[in-house]
């Protein structure tokens, strides 16, 4: 449904010295840096699938989704989504796409959110039955009924962000860019859009790209995700796959039965208290060294852990792995 | 097209709800446009204390040339002024996104989605006044050629409203339109004075490539001197043109749309 290859995307920017001095030479001499905001990533998305794009802060997450929604022309490479290449912004392309940014609001301001949606309906020549029928059942299912009058300025931070969902959702686009749609949302609310995000797709089966910086919406919508640093992607693949490939440790955690002085043990000890010792053992060692710590010392109780998930990825995205 | 019709049904509907909140402001700009009127209506009854004849018109003919130019001024202000002014804004801030992903012209959407309503009064206002300088008018005039003449003020307006956003474009590249904006305000001055006293390579300019001539001027001709073919399909020939040329540049200039990072 999405095939990109490599997809390449710079910017020209001016770099200025700071200050009023720099500020005068910059009207005269400017210094421009080329800024590579995707290197040449590929990938594919099926239907029904929900792939997780992670990334920190200027990664070119949003570059590539606003370069995959048509936004933005790259200045390299092919994409087709569902047979267009975005950027021509054929309507036939664009009846079937929707995006979402949790940073930019769609909705006008002053208006209530119905009058928006028939707004849409008229965008996207939803038939009038039809539309009735797709806005009570998306407005039941979110909760918002109540709210459809009440203008978009007077809505909560949680209820905007239903609106703006439904009001993406209404025509049901088959390829669905999601950028960042839980952000400042309190847990409850984001856990309603999760659950919200997961019906829509076991019912209408869509390509969806989701960007997040919250683990949480990761881990409940994504089973695949990639992550990308710099412009390239260091990783696409199964979410739960990523510990396996990237922790080439398991943490050992031992509660001593008595003290004991420091013990002889061939690996690296995170963390020593007297009754307490906590031991970072290769993945191939795990079983033969429990073994022979069990006998060499009064264990009283043993965890064995994975690195978490999330710390994984922050040390992905900061190069450190 | 009917779709394009409805939705600008949709968007009159909303601006019109929009606008009865804010209701210091919808008198305010009836009162500050009322003013702008009186005193252009003035401007030129001064001039013509002094001369008998300005551009080969007299004051009957200068009057309803006004009256033209407040008509276009009212329709510009209702029907596109507050999107164009926006227009800038949106592309620095990257507002830009949620009109590209809709399938219907964007240009469309970005040029007439804000209609403002509380402006509407002015354009009846501005109406008023053309009634009365074409009934004040002592020579008779043929019911076509008036017919003919309203039509082509409002193709003004839209031509207006098409060099305007050409000016505008050029915000793609320098992400702030104020040098171009104020420029066009200065140079559109133009369309306020009669053709008559632009001469030469001047008078060239302002009929084809910035063609303020044609908004009032040409059509004000229309209506009161002898009918001429020629100068009708010059008005509708140049506007088509035009047409062609903001659409190219519209998508020319989308291409270079960075969309600021949210």
């Amino acid at each position: 449904m999405i095939e990109v290859r490599n997809l390449k995307k710079s910017f020209r920017v001016h770099v200025k010295k700071p200050g009023l001095l720099g500020s005068m030479r910059s009207l005269f001499v400017r210094n421009w840096v080329e800024k590579h905001a995707l290197k040449g990533v590929s990938f594919n998305v099926e239907p029904g699938e929900i792939v997780g794009l992670l990334g920190a802060n200027g990664a070119g997450k949003t570059t590539l989704v606003k370069t995959l929604a048509g936004i933005v022309y790259p200045s390299d490479g092919d994409v087709k989504i569902l047979g267009h290449v975005p950027w021509e912004r054929k309507n036939e392309f664009r009846r079937q796409i929707a995006l979402i940014m949790g940073q930019k609001a769609q909705l006008w301001w002053d208006l209530p959110a119905e009058d928006c949606f028939l707004l849409l309906r008229e965008i996207y020549s939803i038939p009038r039955q039809k539309f009735h029928d797709k806005l009570n059942f998306l407005s039941e299912t979110l909760g918002i009924t109540e709210q459809l009058n009440i203008q978009i300025r007077r809505l909560s931070l949680g209820e905007r962000m239903k609106m703006e969902l439904i009001a993406a959702l209404l025509h049901e686009p088959r390829v669905v860019f999601l950028d960042e749609p839980t952000i400042g949302l309190d847990f409850t609310a984001q856990k309603a859009i999760r659950d919200f995000i997961l019906q829509y797709r076991s019912q209408h089966q869509p390509a969806m790209i989701l960007t997040s910086h919250y683990m949480e919406d990761i881990k409940a919508l994504c089973k695949r995700i990639i992550i990308i640093r710099e412009g390239e992607f260091i990783y696409d693949g199964p979410l739960q796959n990523i510990v396996n490939t990237y922790t080439k440790h398991k943490i050992v955690s031992l509660h001593l039965e008595k003290e004991i002085s420091p013990p002889n043990i061939p690996h690296e000890i995170v963390a020593a208290e007297p009754q307490f010792l906590k031991i970072k053992i290769p993945r191939d060692q795990v079983a033969p060294s429990v073994n022979s710590l069990l006998q060499s010392l009064p264990v009283a109780d043993l965890t064995i852990e994975e690195q978490a998930i999330e710390d994984v990825i922050e040390a992905l995205f900061r190069g450190e792995m | 097209m009917t779709r394009y019709f409805r939705l600008y049904l949709h968007f009159l509907r909303f601006s019109f709800s929009k606008a009865m909140e804010f209701r210091v402001d919808f008198f305010f700009r009836i009162v500050m446009d009322c003013f702008f009127y009186a005193i252009n209506i003035a401007f030129y009854q001064v001039l013509f204390l002094h001369t008998s004849t300005l551009g080969g018109w007299n004051e009957e003919q200068a009057m309803i040339f006004v009256a033209a130019y407040i008509l276009v001024d009212a329709l510009q202000m209702t029907i596109f002024s507050t999107n164009l002014w926006w227009f800038p804004i949106f592309v620095n801030r990257g507002d830009l996104d949620y009109y590209l992903v809709r399938p219907v012209s964007s240009l469309f959407f970005l040029s007439v989605r804000e209609f403002a309503a509380n402006s509407l009064c002015n354009v009846f206002i501005a109406i008023g006044i053309m009634i009365w300088a074409i009934s004040s008018y002592s020579q008779p005039l043929i019911w076509w050629k008036i017919l003919l003449f309203v039509l082509l003020v409002v193709n003004g307006t839209f031509i207006y409203y098409m060099v305007h956003m050409l000016f505008l474009i050029g915000v793609f590249w320098t992400h702030s339109a104020r040098g171009f904006d104020s420029l066009f305000r200065h140079l559109c001055l133009v369309h306020e004075r009669p053709d008559g006293i632009f001469h030469g390579a001047t008078r060239t300019v302002f009929t084809t490539v910035l063609p303020f001539c044609l908004m009032c001027s040409f059509p004000a001709r229309l209506l009161f001197e002898d009918f001429q073919l020629s100068v009708l399909l010059h008005i509708l020939i140049t506007t088509m043109l035009m047409f062609f040329v903001l659409r190219w540049a519209w998508k020319f200039s989308l291409k270079a749309y960075s969309s600021a990072s949210s």
